[in-house]
Parts: C-alpha cells; sequence; structure tokens
C-alpha cells in the first residue's frame, strides 16, 4: 500500500480498473471447487466461510489489482426453502470503484460471495 | 484510529435506528421484502453520510426468514487497518432476520 501511495494517481488506467468481469470468474471458480458436493454442517459453516472469504481475497489479489482496498463477504446459508435476500449500497467513486458478485446453489446450501474494490488515491 | 472506532459505535446505534424505523414490528412478507432492503440500506447510507467524515461507504444487508435454517457470514479485507474499519449489526423479530455491514474505507 505504501509503495503506490507516492505516485499521486488520482484514476487507474483503463486495463489497471477494477475489472467485474475477471472478479466474478474468480469467485465463481471458488466457490464451485470449494463447495462441489459439500453439505452444509452448522460446526464447519463459520469455518468455511471464513476461508473461502480469505481464498477469494488472495486470488483477487494475485490477479494484480494494484491500488484497490478489497473488500469481500461470503455468505452461506441451510436451503431450507425460507426466503432470503441481500442488499447492498455503495457511497463511492463510481468512476473507480465496483464490486463482483457470485451464487453458488446445491441441494443443501446456498453460497453468496461478493467483492468490492475501492480504488486507493 | 480513536476516531474511527468511535464512529463505528455511532453507525451501530444509527443502523439499529434505521432498520427498526423500516421493519420494526413487521411480519416476513414477500411482496413487501424489495422495499424494506431499499428502505433498510438507502436510511443507513444516508445517516452515514450526514455524519461528514472522508469515507467511503459500503453497506450490505442480509434479510432471512425465520424458519430454522442457518446462516452464516464472513469477510475479509484487504485494506488499511488504521484508518478503515467495519461493522455489523443483528438485528430480529419474531420472523425475520436482518444482518447489516457496513464497511468505511478512509479517503
Amino acid at each position: 500500500m505504501d509503495a503506490g501511495a507516492s505516485t499521486y494517481l488520482i484514476r487507474p488506467n483503463y486495463k489497471d480498473k477494477f475489472k467485474a468481469g475477471v472478479a466474478k470468474e474468480c469467485i465463481g471458480e471458488i466457490l464451485r471447487e470449494q463447495l462441489y458436493g459439500v453439505q452444509y454442517d452448522p460446526e464447519e459453516a463459520p469455518a468455511l466461510s471464513r476461508a473461502l472469504a480469505d481464498c477469494i481475497k488472495n486470488k483477487l489479489r494475485d490477479v494484480g489489482f494494484d491500488r484497490y482496498k478489497l473488500i469481500v463477504q461470503v455468505v452461506i446459508g441451510e436451503q431450507r426453502g425460507e426466503g432470503v435476500k441481500m442488499a447492498a449500497r455503495c457511497l463511492w467513486d463510481a468512476d473507480t470503484d465496483s464490486f463482483a458478485q457470485d451464487i453458488f446453489m446445491n441441494d443443501s446450501l446456498f453460497c453468496v460471495a461478493a467483492a468490492f474494490g475501492v480504488y486507493y488515491y | 484510529m480513536d476516531e474511527d472506532q468511535s464512529a463505528e459505535e455511532v453507525t451501530d446505534t444509527k443502523i439499529i435506528i434505521a432498520v427498526e424505523s423500516t421493519i420494526g414490528n413487521s411480519s416476513y412478507q414477500h411482496s413487501k421484502i424489495n422495499q424494506w432492503m431499499s428502505g433498510i440500506v438507502e436510511s443507513s447510507l444516508s445517516q452515514l453520510t450526514k455524519l461528514g467524515k472522508p469515507f467511503k461507504y459500503i453497506v450490505t444487508c442480509i434479510i432471512l426468514q425465520k424458519n430454522g435454517a442457518g446462516l452464516h457470514t464472513a469477510s475479509s479485507c484487504f485494506w488499511d487497518n488504521s484508518t478503515d474499519g467495519s461493522c455489523t449489526v443483528r438485528w430480529e423479530n419474531k420472523t425475520i432476520y436482518c444482518i447489516v455491514s457496513v464497511f468505511g474505507l478512509a479517503i
């Protein structure tokens, strides 16, 4: 974070922007890989959601969104026919900041992962 | 950092007020969910903006019907610990669970 701070860039280059498409694919891949065939288990779910969040965050850092602060939120729920809704609103610079999300569902659980990228001026 | 932490306490109270004023005593109704969602998230965000601090905010809200199912949420953040922070508020009534997370990032 400190190495980039001295260049005083207030806008990322077009190619350095947080790309929602790329991020969505990363998220989707990780969710499918890690949750395929997994049953909902109330003991393991907390650790699993934390691990997924860390894994997604590390993968996004590797993809290389420089000068972006990342926030990844993962929600895992049991499928029992209940109604669920998740929404987000953000106060940010629409030009530089963006988000990506993906959902994974199987018979016993559903998982929503959202990643937000906020530019560090 | 101290300023940031007391901002989190203030945020907590403001969010609880926003949630209660929107869904207060209501029962889960599928048709009203969208309306409640927008209401909660927008009023939380506008309360935060009124604080007038140099922060970018991300507010997420999850509304869940109570029927015995389990739900877990986790978040992982790559930011500057000394200036950025988050807070999560859980609220419930007889038929609804509501979880609101606020992330504040310093500019």
